[in-house]
């Protein structure tokens, strides 16, 4: 199982959010690039890049702090970003820049269509970030709750030929309570493509809880305040991980 | 016990959760009875078997053993369709380098891991252990079991280890990272592959939609 660091961007600064609340930021870094570098250099695979003001204005508005972000550790390891990617040519810009994997998250859902061309026109490089609360999806920010089931819609994700989906139950975002392991692995049952848990990752004991469940196919969980606080040790959870799914 | 015909079981020694493995077999099974179970005799009078699990090499052979079912699991290689999939492929084999353990010698070679000093892409991009995610297998021959699937379709892996074949004769795929490493085997009645079908989408499903239909 993959453990992929969180970098969200706010106003070209590394940020964490508390239950997706904007002014409810705390500043980890003024320097995307360093911040990334850090991580690679903690052991990380991968990153995980939000455009907080991205996903918020509905289309990128951290594009320096990203092209810093590629270019520290882009030739060692994918960049997966999301936040107000909506449309091809967003995509295309996204790629171009380095980045490994774009995260569709609202525009999945609100526009179908959108995904089904995004998937065609660049298979192998669309994750859809499904954020839900009790089973149900939102949009926009977490500000909208949908009436779509995210198991339903998952599943069309799957059919259209997404890479993963990325599950965030946001009840429990930011507020460090755990994951919803529960939660991931029904979606993760349901589903034939792999599922990257994310919302809530406190400690050690989330990691092992999920290694416990990695063959449902959960192939990965984000963290992020968790190891920015200090109270999971990112070096040391990766290591866990990774003594779990030997075979 | 009677003889249920059509039943697909999947072995169950105690190595994690079976549930996608079972919920994706059940999606292709048309209908036919899937059950996950540790008994040998369900094993025994099943139509055709699935060898799945995670975990290290020998815990696996520990658990197996401890549940009896190493005969059950050696009888049905010798005649009923069987798909090894991942550690139930390399369990297969004569030897494990993880805790250089004995496996079950159906195929003889030995199961390695991934060597360090071949881990950096053409391009010089370091490649880390486990190997986990998406990945393309190369099919090296025909097979029932590829029926309908794109030669170098993309499937979902997970391990640190590769299974080194001493006969190459039995060599169904073939996946690169770092080094070309066999990801799948076949002979007679038995297919195993590395990947996770059960998480890769519509390839996979469509191998083991081909697995129920299968008549070696």
């Amino acid at each position: 199982m993959l453990i992929i660091p969180a970098i969200d961007l706010k106003d070209g600064q590394c940020v964490r959010l508390k239950q997706g609340l904007m002014d409810e930021a705390t500043v980890f870094s003024n320097s995307p690039g360093e911040q990334a570098a850090h991580w690679l250099e903690q052991g990380a695979r991968r990153l995980h890049v939000v455009d907080l003001n991205g996903a918020f204005a509905g289309k990128p508005k951290n594009e320096k702090a990203i092209k810093e972000i590629v270019e520290a550790v882009g030739d060692e390891i994918p960049v997966q970003l999301g936040g107000g990617i909506r449309d091809l040519d967003t995509i295309e810009r996204c790629l171009d820049n380095g980045v490994s994997y774009v995260i569709i998250g609202t525009a999945a859902v609100k526009n179908p269509g959108f995904l089904h061309d995004a998937c065609s026109a660049f298979p192998g490089q669309i994750i859809v970030g499904l954020d839900a609360k009790d089973g149900k999806v939102a949009v926009d920010g977490w500000s909208k709750l949908t009436k779509h089931d995210v198991i339903d819609l998952a599943k069309k994700c799957e059919d259209y030929g997404v890479e993963a989906i990325i599950y965030t139950d946001i009840g429990r975002d930011g507020m460090l309570s755990g994951i919803n392991i529960e939660a991931t692995v029904k979606l993760a049952q349901s589903l034939r493509i792999p599922v990257i848990a994310s919302g809530g990752l406190s400690n050690i004991e989330d990691i092992r809880k999920l290694c416990a469940v990695e063959s449902e196919g959960i192939a990965g969980t984000i963290a992020g305040r968790a190891i920015y606080d200090g109270s999971l040790d990112f070096a040391e959870a990766q290591a866990e991980a990774d003594r779990a799914s030997e075979a | 016990m009677e003889n249920k015909s059509g039943t697909i079981a999947v072995i169950d020694y105690g190595m994690g959760n079976l549930r996608s493995v079972w919920q994706a077999l059940v999606h292709v099974a048309q209908g036919r009875d899937v059950v996950v179970t540790a008994d040998p005799s369900v094993v025994a009078s099943a139509e055709r078997v699935v060898f799945p699990g995670q975990g290290a090499m020998p815990d696996c052979m520990r658990e197996l053993d401890a549940r009896g079912l190493r005969q059950a699991v050696l009888g049905a290689a010798k005649n009923k369709p069987f798909l090894g999939i991942c550690i139930g492929l390399q369990m297969l084999f004569e030897h494990s380098e993880e805790g250089d353990v004995p496996g079950l010698g159906v195929f003889p070679g030995r199961v390695r891991r991934f060597p360090a000093d071949s881990m950096v892409t053409p391009e010089g991009r370091k490649l880390k252990v486990p190997h986990m995610g998406w990945n393309e297998v190369s099919q090296s021959r025909s097979h029932a079991l590829w029926s309908g699937i794109e030669n170098g379709s993309r499937f979902y892996f997970v391990h640190s280890y590769f299974v080194d074949p001493s006969d190459k004769g039995c060599v169904s795929g073939t996946t690169d990272y770092g080094i070309p490493f066999t990801s799948a085997v076949a002979r007679d009645n038995i297919f195993a592959i590395q990947c996770h079908p059960e998480k890769s989408a519509q390839a996979g499903l469509a191998l083991l939609s081909n697995f129920v239909k299968w008549t070696p």
